[in-house]
């Protein structure tokens, strides 16, 4: 009666595995299917011309720089807001707010923020920002939109690392005689550096490739430009355009273009695997 | 808990008012929310000497100890009643809790090394409250190792994480960094109970180094450890202090029968 027990178990067991196992090699099929187009169409088109010139017009030569360099002026303005307000706001809910009513509204409000449609951060901004014509189509209003959809993320791992660390380590400082505040400042950032660090790299990931939001705030621009009061190019909306375009040329440069997103969001997850997998140096 | 609270507790504080005093604890109660942990504690402690405070767990031996300076502070909900004398001052009434906290220093059960330097972790109390030239403060970061016995392990690797250090070291370390305040009062929570053998041997004889400059009240379960450290001891049971006697009486004739099955092994 026993072995009948155990063999039934053992049976279940197996389905289980095999089940799972499944499901994984389905979800891998994809992945790779998904990079393997990736590269087949993109890698090929990588040469000195697309870090140096910039969108073409359909038929002639030209490369992304501009577009290159747009993202990274966005993504770097955006993460600059991100991380003061997300490490700021992450700090206060860990170690001042508590269960008060506030930092529970917060708490909330930043989880509902964290899955909101970036369709509608990139509207709510076009209507705050760019329809008012604080400063119309441009790449601050496009850093903005960028930043309200990093900063919940930053807010929350960093609330959550703080969190983690030993409540002991919080009173060795007060112990010692230092403020609260100075006790967060030198101690508990340090102690959670890596943690928060490796939110602003998964935030910065996650921006790098979002596109709804910049279509009717940075939107585009044809030429190299650094100011970032005028419309600025950028890698998503180019790809946007480009893959929907009609020309050979544009066609192939929105592959390279997404081969070179999906490579910085693949260095950022190295980044990361990094900084984790030493999270005390001794 | 209620059930015992009607209980009548046989209670024996020996007379202390020979000795120079450096804190009395005076009817402390103590809640954490409406639990009340601690009931009409009166304890004395002696200036310059080394005071145990023994009992099972749960009996409310941390908590007295965190009453004494203020760390519960940090927590709603946690408050104290009474009054806790420091030099015949009212700590409890406080309002300068970091000179509070620069006189009163603390060392935690488990060792809470800073992720910073073996220099910076002693320095960071003494740049709480001192302005010190680099010099002095090289000087004041020496003598707080050598006094905590840790100077000559670590005297080459001053800029190395304290965290690389061992766990005996982490806790010479932590006890290096409240020594540099120079406070006038130690408490000790349990400071050996995450050590080996050998490391809370060298801890203790750090402690009773030590004693003589510093009045130290050390909770511990540990009740060899408290035979051989301390001066004084007090026996805590259900949030009551039971009896409170120099060591060797507590450990050889205690007034209580409650604290002589405790010694003996008999419950606890």
């Amino acid at each position: 009666m026993a072995t009948a027990k155990a063999r039934r178990r053992k049976a279940a067991n197996a389905a289980f595995v095999v089940f799972c196992g499944a499901a994984t090699a389905i979800a891998l099929t994809f992945l790779g299917a998904i990079l393997y187009t990736l590269l087949k169409q993109g890698l090929g088109g990588i040469n000195l011309a697309i870090f140096t010139q910039s969108t073409p017009a359909p038929g002639s030569p030209g490369g992304l720089a501009n577009a290159i360099v747009g993202s990274l002026m966005l993504c770097a303005a955006a993460m600059v807001v991100a991380i003061v307000v997300g490490v700021l706001a992450g700090t206060w809910l860990a170690e001042y707010g508590g269960s008060s009513w506030y930092a529970r509204t917060v708490r909330f409000v930043n989880d509902v923020l964290l899955s909101a449609p970036s369709i509608l951060v990139g509207l709510f901004v076009y209507e705050i920002m760019v329809k008012r014509g604080i400063h119309g189509f441009s790449g601050w209003a496009g850093a903005m939109a960028l930043a309200l959809l990093a900063a919940p993320t930053v807010t929350r791992i960093t609330e959550d690392v703080l969190k983690l660390q030993p409540p002991a380590l919080r009173e060795a400082g007060i112990a010692l005689g230092a403020p609260v505040w100075t006790t967060i400042r030198r101690i508990l950032w340090r102690a959670a550096g890596a943690g928060i660090v490796t939110g602003g790299v998964l935030a910065f990931a996650r921006i790098s490739g979002e596109t709804a939001p910049l279509l009717f705030t940075a939107l585009n621009n044809q030429f190299f430009s650094l100011d970032m009061g005028k419309p600025m190019a950028n890698l998503p909306v180019v790809i946007f355009n480009f893959a929907l375009s009609a020309y050979d040329d544009w066609r192939r440069l929105a592959w390279v273009g997404a081969v070179l997103i999906a490579a910085a969001v693949l260095a950022c997850q190295i980044v990361v695997r990094l900084l984790l997998r030493e999270p005390r140096r001794s | 808990m209620n059930v015992h609270a009607r209980e009548e507790f046989e209670t024996y504080v020996a007379d202390m008012s020979a000795t120079p005093l450096k804190l009395e604890v005076r009817d402390l109660e103590f809640f954490y929310g409406k639990t009340r942990a601690l009931h009409g504690i009166s304890l004395p402690i002696a200036t310059n000497k080394v005071t145990a405070l023994i009992g099972p767990s749960g009996c409310g031996k941390s908590t007295l100890l965190r009453a004494m300076n203020r760390i519960y502070d940090l927590y709603p909900g946690q408050r104290a009643s009474g009054r806790i004398l420091l030099d015949g001052e009212d700590l409890l009434q406080e309002r300068d809790l970091t000179s509070l906290r620069a006189r009163i220093g603390m060392v935690f059960q488990k060792p809470t090394p800073f992720p910073m330097s073996i220099y910076d972790n002693v320095a960071f109390g003494l740049q709480m409250h001192e302005r010190l030239s680099r010099k002095q403060e090289r000087e004041r970061v020496e003598e707080a190792l050598r006094r905590s016995a840790l100077w000559d392990e670590v005297k080459d690797k001053l800029n190395d994480s304290g965290l690389g250090l061992s766990g005996g070291q982490q806790q010479r370390l932590c006890l290096a960094r409240s020594i540099a305040v120079r406070p006038e009062v130690l408490l000790l929570d349990e400071p050996a109970s995450a050590l080996d053998p050998i490391s809370t041997a060298k801890l203790e004889e750090t402690i009773s180094e030590l004693k003589g400059d510093y009045t130290i009240v050390i909770v511990t379960h540990n009740l060899q450890q408290a035979a051989r450290v301390a001066d004084y001891t007090g026996f805590m049971y259900l949030g009551r202090l039971i009896e409170f006697d120099e060591t060797s009486c507590i450990f050889t004739k205690p007034h209580c029968a409650r604290t002589s099955d405790y010694v003996t092994g008999r419950f606890g």
